[in-house]
């Protein structure tokens, strides 16, 4: 009989298996399972040999949903129950969804925490379950391909996803079953999957250049001694190789002259020409567009497109992503020479004219030798690997920064930062508040996201209250509001006063996001609104400095008005207060500030007796000896 | 690693203003390739809070430390001092004069006829001042003349604050 083998406690019985971990790009139009074997980091296939699993999911009646090609196939004929772009609806509330739903065939409700919900014949489904099922597939063809249970997934995740987009990522993980290792930023696991941390030597800093289909994602990075580390990321959520698509369309269309208005079908065909033509023009310098098959009685004769001029058209959009790009360089403060590596990923990455330009910017040969497809869940993979514990030595390190600003609302609905975009994570930073009012026992603690300085053009995290505060003068207590954002990007807050010690605390896990469109808005309106948005500020400050006097002036004169001064003397205050009102509901804020002085003025006098007669009252009736 | 010492304690700098920055690079490197949450990745929950306390602590030690102004506010405040606060608004009549004719200039840049220059001849005296600011206040900390410290800082507070505002200019105008 064979001896039972027993391993010493603690340590693994074969102590040089590796372990299973995949990395898992899980993008918008397809997704991909990577992982490490033999030291060779590769993407699985499913076993026809495809790599790319359309992110499409199929709900069925009595079956388990398919994912993928086999979905793929129904999105005409079974629209409603085929889900497709999930990840644009990740970690959104059902009002931003309607705003997409224009071109959603889907039927969506809301559950009670604002989450949207796809109306299947296998019943609600939230885009949390929708995105868990393509992970479940994803985890599935890993298991199968290596051979063994995951002990873990490293999951990718656009650089500009805000907290609510993180966590809905990662509750789709937990949904699936598969232990989420780290979300790492899509543009940082790009960076790793060429190694350049491999040469000991090697050290400097890197450009990730992410051109997708609709987005447009720019991230610097330092890279030294195996540690990444993201120095600022920026870009432009509404620009990618669609634009270059509509842009060819609209030249088509303006050449043949054809009638302004088209049906869907002879768009779609436009677009299509687009990107044929797009396609053929990286090989050859000219090429005939047929207008064969054309949906409508006109007849078009053929168009020559060369590359001069598709370049015309393609260059005022580039010129956006180049824009892009030097501002993030400008925030990381790197010049274009300081850059020593420049990667390039995503489809639209392809153009030759793209890579024309960005080899102009930054004077150097391109990182385009790895698939820019299949670039970040190879870079994932590697990650997955060293935190899985197959790598000894010097590791591998990425630290990420904060993408989007995280502050708090304060009185007048300003927003006051507390942690700056592009600080590095974790991070935790305190802030401390006081109470507005005499006497107030409770605040709300409203958590906001984004670069404006007014609540409402931010996004709405979360919101709690810390109830029980001894009741205090006004600006008396000390709230002190701790913000700690973890390695992946996740928020927790938490709020104690220091006088009395009541705490709150609260994980913030928002049912909905931000739109991407809404986020490309709110970094560039933070551009373009900075002046706006400093008057915007000084007049809320106002207001509220407006409000605060006229308060304590009112309740002075309920309280001692008649008995203090004359009927002449509260007439004038009271004419002064109206005028405050009257300019306090205008736009001027250098008027509210002139009405506040002239104001203050008019009721010193009044103030001073007040006091007065407080310690008159104090001292009525007592000797000297008992003060 | 104890999180409640100070800054300099953890990367075995002393407590001083003129620190080398090379150093506290690689210490902070050395620190978070131990510490980082990823390095417990497979670990306990309580293992992986720990990890994310200790890194921010790191970061914000690093960030406070690898800049002059934040790292000469933050050695008054190991003094017990508090040159950051609202109360404390005394400044020199010329150097708030001189502070106002550089905020006018920067508001008289977008009419500049050379933008570029003009902006780059500010900054160069921006970081001028800000230079000299430094071993002002280095020299005062060393000789634990703290108050005259305090001012050099609340001067360099100043001249951060334009260039920030310099640069803002600068992404806006070229953009």
């Amino acid at each position: 009989m064979a001896l039972l083998q027993i391993a010493e406690p603690g340590q693994s019985a074969k102590p040089h298996e590796r372990k299973l971990a995949v990395g898992i790009d899980l993008g918008t139009t397809h997704s991909l399972v990577a992982s490490v074997r033999s030291g060779q980091v590769e993407t699985l296939s499913n076993s026809r040999g495809e790599h790319l699993l359309p992110s499409v999911v199929r709900y069925l009646a009595d079956e388990s949903p398919q994912v993928g090609l086999k979905a793929q196939a129904h999105l005409v004929d079974d629209a409603a129950n085929t889900v497709m772009s999930v990840k644009r609806l990740m970690g959104r509330g059902i009002e931003d969804v309607k705003r997409l739903g224009e071109n959603m065939p889907y039927f969506f409700e809301a559950c009670d925490q604002g989450m949207p919900l796809i109306n299947t014949v296998s019943g609600p489904k939230s885009p949390v379950q929708v995105s868990a099922d393509i992970l479940r597939a994803l985890v599935q063809r890993g298991e199968s391909s290596l051979g063994g249970e995951l002990v873990g997934a490293v999951i990718t995740v656009p650089a500009y996803f805000d907290d609510a987009q993180r966590q809905a990522t990662k509750d789709a993980a937990q949904l699936a079953g598969i232990k989420v290792l780290r979300l790492l930023n899509e543009p940082t696991a790009a960076a790793v999957a060429y190694g350049l941390e491999q040469d000991e030597q090697e050290q400097g800093t890197i450009a990730v250049f992410d051109l997708g289909g609709g987005t447009f994602d720019i991230s610097i990075l330092r890279m030294e001694q195996g540690v990444f580390e993201v120095l600022a990321t920026g870009g432009d959520s509404a620009l990618g190789g669609d634009d270059f698509d509509h842009a060819l369309a609209e030249w088509m269309h303006q050449e043949r002259q054809i009638p302004a208005q088209l049906d869907l079908a002879q768009q779609r065909f436009l677009l299509r020409m687009a990107r044929v033509g797009k396609e053929l023009l990286s090989e050859v310098s000219t090429t005939q567009l047929s207008f064969e098959g054309w949906p409508g009685d006109a007849h078009y004769a053929d168009l020559e497109l060369t590359r001069e001029q598709m370049n015309l058209l393609l260059d005022p959009i580039i010129s956006q992503a180049i824009k892009a790009t030097k501002r993030t360089l400008r925030d990381a403060k790197v010049s274009v020479d300081g850059i020593s590596q420049v990667v390039m990923v995503g489809g639209s990455t392809r153009s030759l004219r793209v890579q024309e330009r960005v080899t102009e910017l930054f004077q150097q040969q391109l990182l385009t030798n790895i698939d820019p497809d299949r670039v970040v869940a190879l870079g994932a993979a590697r990650q997955a690997d060293v935190l899985a514990g197959n790598q000894s030595g010097e590791e591998l390190l990425l630290l990420d920064v904060l993408p989007l600003s995280l502050g708090l609302e304060t009185m007048g609905g300003l927003v006051e930062r507390v942690i700056d975009r592009n600080t590095p994570i974790p991070v935790a930073r305190a802030q401390e508040f006081t109470t507005y009012q005499d006497g107030q026992t409770a605040i709300a603690v409203h958590v906001l996201q984004g670069e404006r300085e007014l609540v409402q053009d931010c996004r709405s995290l979360s919101r709690f209250e810390l109830r029980g505060i001894p009741p205090m003068a006004a600006g008396a207590a000390k709230i002190r509001v701790t913000f700690q954002v973890d390695a992946d990007g996740l928020l927790e807050v938490s709020a104690h006063e220091l006088t009395s010690g009541v705490a709150a605390s609260v994980q913030v896990k928002p049912s909905f996001g931000l739109s991407d469109l809404q986020i490309a808005d709110m970094i560039k309106a933070s551009w373009s609104n900075v002046d706006e948005d400093r008057g915007a500020r000084s007049l809320r400050e106002q207001q509220v400095e407006a409000d605060r006097l006229l308060e304590a002036v009112a309740i002075a004169l309920t309280a001692d008005g008649e008995r203090l001064l004359t009927d002449q003397e509260q007439q004038v205050i009271v004419n002064q207060m109206e005028q405050l009102v009257t300019v306090r509901n205008g736009e001027d804020h250098h008027a509210i500030a002139k009405q506040i002085e002239i104001m203050a003025k008019a009721s010193n006098a009044y103030a001073a007796m007040r006091m007065d007669d407080s310690i008159k009252r104090a001292l009525a009736g007592k000797s000297v000896d008992q003060l | 690693m104890d999180i409640s010492q100070d800054f300099f304690s953890c990367y075995g700098l002393s407590c001083d203003f003129a620190i080398d920055l090379a150093v506290l690079r690689q210490s902070h490197r050395r620190l978070q390739q131990q510490h980082h949450p990823d390095r417990f990745a497979s670990g306990s929950g309580s293992e992986q809070r720990r990890a994310v306390q200790i890194t921010a602590y790191l970061n914000q030690a690093y960030a406070t430390l690898s800049e002059p102004l934040k790292r000469g506010i933050y050695l008054l405040q190991l003094q017990g001092m508090d040159p950051l606060s609202p109360t404390n608004t005394q400044m020199p009549m010329d150097f708030l004069l001189q502070q106002i004719e550089l905020r006018e200039c920067l508001e008289d840049l977008h009419q500049a006829q050379d933008l570029e220059a003009e902006i780059d001849a500010m900054a160069t005296q921006l970081r001028d001042q800000a230079n000299q600011l430094e071993i002002d206040f280095s020299q005062a900390y060393t000789a634990l003349d703290f108050l005259t410290a305090e001012t050099a800082v609340r001067k360099l507070q100043f001249i951060v604050k334009l260039q920030q505002q310099l640069s803002a200019l600068e992404g806006a105008l070229l953009d």
